[in-house]
């Protein structure tokens, strides 16, 4: 019997393997984690149709949406993060119709790396090659056994691969680099090394001089030794892969140091560098958003030509109060950025299209349910390898999908 | 867990013999690997003094006896279902190397640990290597586990 | 030193770093507005000795503050084995963004991670809600 697997939404791990049973009346949900099979389950408060607080009919809702977004002169579209491709497309052809900025959470966090991979300036691979080519695997900044829980397991450490066939004990070496000992540096065992909090790019830089013969030096209590005895592990690597995570993104003012990091590996081996995403299809966004424009966020269609840059990201706009309404999709931003720049959606017309009450419906005008894509409707992603998914439905039901909710809005405009 | 120090201290310390061992400690030891049962120590159930150590002692071994027969335990509240130690068990990379072996999900019931609503579930545990007449010192779940969730006692 | 020594809970200063964790993930997709969602978030973690300097027992309530904003949550001793005296850990969510500045200097990217606070024993009586 051929067995019928699902993917997982619940991170941008995507795992295609997820099966779906019946046991006594309820759905056993196998292989998912722990996170996946919250994601899956879904909400308790799902998110009820809503006009200025009382509920509405979706037609309403919608009318209401599109009235709002046509009489404001500049608005936000925010987060596509948690939404399918088609969704992605219709929420920027909705910003060019709308004289809007859009921006998604990449923003604040993975989005450099992903922008420097999509313009060649970092070298980067698969999911699948890791699995089957990898041996030396460094995480960096990044936990993934709390943020993507099946990673090791899956892909980067545990698995056979085809070119790893012995298993992880003889075949692969994980390191971690943090400033605290994570549940996955715990793993790592004596491949540990703890960095001070904003020492990234300088313990980078470090590496880079010890794989060019120099003694690497750093300000903090790590010796050289130490230092030189990680390069020689990470040169010594057939295929290496670092996992960057939002630590590092956050303590580096650009990128360079990564980069010269990366260029001086590939001069003695194969090394790749693949940014954690954490929503399962931020770098779906990216990607449809740069083919369209050259840019994966950050993109403002007010006027003639297309602008780009930090004054047009979500938290310049909020904080400098340039928007005079918002549209966020799939997203919290009430619990996810600063509060008092979150608190200034409070002061214009917000609509909020998400599967659950959230922080920001709370404060919303209008509301509308959406379907979680991959559960509750089909769709497409991008995994956060650059890879795409088709995304199964697992359970009936009649909420909308986000892309169709934007396509009626702009009907409606 | 106990150790078997924690376990001496509770045991009547009399080296009579009586459960075969000989002496108190080399009894401690034996529960700690479930060679033998509490109730094998007669004194301790029959002589009233002991009684207070006893329902302690049950209280210390107990989870072992709950345990598969391998001595596994499964913390369920801890296991974030990451299937590491799925995907590292030898006997499941052995019995289902395309499956569990590569990381994907299981693809036969012959495996000894699969992920089921997010959580850790054993069957098969008679094949584990830890288990029978040729058991081995396996730790391939134990060490592979980010939050500690898997016990052998 | 000053008056801080014959005060029952003396301020101090701590960095507060982010991260993720599982069990609030999992909370999260299940409620945003369950009491174990809250339980899981509004909770600070800190050092053993920081604990004690601040007069704080295990789920004390401590008041946060800095230019940013000001928070009540629980605190909680880390259950790292080494000693990290001066910071504390926080999981992301609601409560460690109100902490978080406004200030950019025009990068559109807040230090999320690199968070600079006063902590002191709270008299309130209950965390800081958001709903
Ligand atoms: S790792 Fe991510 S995609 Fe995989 S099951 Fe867990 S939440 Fe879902
Ligand atoms: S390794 Fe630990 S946390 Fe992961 S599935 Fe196994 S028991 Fe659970």
């Amino acid at each position: 019997m051929e067995r019928e697997y699902h993917v997982c939404t619940g991170c941008a791990l995507l795992c295609d393997d997820i099966e779906l049973r019946e046991e006594e009346n309820k759905t056993i949900i196998d292989s998912a984690c722990r996170k996946g099979v919250a994601w899956i389950k879904n909400c308790q408060h799902p998110l009820e149709c809503t006009v200025d607080a009382k509920d509405a009919t979706s037609q309403d809702a919608i009318e209401k949406a599109a009235e709002i977004l046509k009489s404001a002169k500049n608005p936000l579209i925010f987060g596509m993060g948690n939404s399918s491709l088609k969704a992605q497309e219709k929420a920027i052809e909705l910003a060019k119709k709308s004289n809007a900025c859009i921006d998604d959470t990449s923003s604040f966090c993975q989005g450099p790396f992903v922008e420097a991979i999509l313009n060649d300036k970092i070298k980067s691979c698969t999911l699948d090659e890791v699995r089957d080519k990898a041996d030396v695997i460094v995480y960096w900044g990044c936990d993934p056994s709390n943020s993507h829980p099946r990673h090791l397991s899956k892909y980067s450490y545990f698995p056979r691969g085809r070119m790893r066939q012995r298993g992880w004990e003889e075949d692969r070496t994980a390191i971690a680099i943090d400033v605290r000992k994570s549940d996955t540096a715990i793993i790592c065992e004596d491949n540990f090394y703890r960095i001070p909090p904003k020492a990234d790019a300088e313990f980078a830089r470090a590496l880079t001089e010890a794989l060019s013969g120099k003694v690497p030096k750093v300000t903090f209590g790590m010796k050289p030794k130490e230092i030189l005895e990680l390069a020689n592990v990470l040169k010594k690597a057939e295929f290496g892969v670092i996992f960057a995570g939002l630590g590092l993104v956050y303590s580096m003012h650009d990128l360079s140091p990564m980069e010269d990091l990366l260029e001086a590996l590939n001069k003695k081996t194969d090394f790749h560098l693949m940014p954690m995403v954490g929503q399962y299809n931020m770098r779906g966004f990216n990607h449809t958003l740069f083919d369209q424009t050259g840019y994966i966020n950050r993109v403002s269609f007010d006027g003639e030509d297309i602008g780009h840059g930090p004054q047009y990201s979500v938290v310049e706009v909020l904080k400098e109060k340039r928007v005079d309404a918002a549209l966020i999709i799939g997203s919290d931003p009430l619990s996810s950025l600063p509060g008092s720049i979150a608190a200034n959606l409070k002061e214009i017309p917000t609509i909020v299209i998400d599967p659950c009450k959230t922080f920001t419906s709370q404060i919303a005008n209008v509301t509308i349910p959406s379907a979680v894509t991959g559960v509750e409707c089909k769709g497409e992603a991008i995994r956060m390898d650059g890879v795409k998914v088709e995304l199964t439905q697992m359970r009936k039901s009649d909420k909308m999908a986000d892309a169709d909710i934007i396509e009626k809005i702009m009907e409606a405009i | 867990m106990a150790n078997a120090m924690e376990i001496y201290q509770l045991l009547p310390k009399t080296n009579c013999k009586k459960c075969g061992k000989s002496s108190c400690m080399a009894f401690a030891a034996a529960l700690l690997s479930r060679e033998n049962k509490l109730d094998e120590c007669t004194p301790m159930l029959e002589e009233e003094k002991y009684s207070e150590n006893y329902t302690k002692l049950k209280g210390l071994i107990s989870p072992a006896e709950e345990a598969s027969e391998t001595g596994m335990i499964v913390h369920e509240e801890l296991c974030i279902g990451c299937g590491n130690c799925v995907v590292a068990c030898p006997v499941n990379v052995a019995e289902d190397p395309k499956g569990a072996g590569s990381g994907n999900a299981p693809t036969n019931e012959r495996v000894i640990l699969k992920v089921e609503d997010g959580v850790v579930r054993l069957s098969n545990v008679e094949d584990c290597r830890r288990f029978g007449e040729n058991k081995i010192l396996c730790s391939g779940c134990i060490v592979t586990c980010p939050t500690k969730a898997i016990e052998f006692v | 030193m000053g008056f801080d020594q014959f005060l029952s809970s003396p301020e101090m200063e701590i960095l507060i770093i982010t991260h993720r964790d599982i069990f609030q993930s999992a909370a999260n997709s299940d409620s945003r507005f369950s009491d174990d969602y809250a339980n899981l978030t509004a909770i600070i973690r800190l050092d053993k000795q920081d604990m004690k300097k601040a007069g704080l027992k295990e789920g004390n309530l401590v008041t946060i503050e800095n230019s940013a904003g000001k928070v009540v949550v629980k605190a909680l001793q880390s259950t790292y084995e080494e000693p990290h005296p001066g910071t504390a850990y926080m999981v992301n969510g609601p409560w460690v963004n109100a902490l978080v500045s406004a200030e950019t200097s025009g990068t559109g990217v807040p230090a999320f991670k690199y968070i600079e606070a006063k902590m002191k024993k709270s008299k309130e009586s209950s965390i800081t809600s958001f709903e």
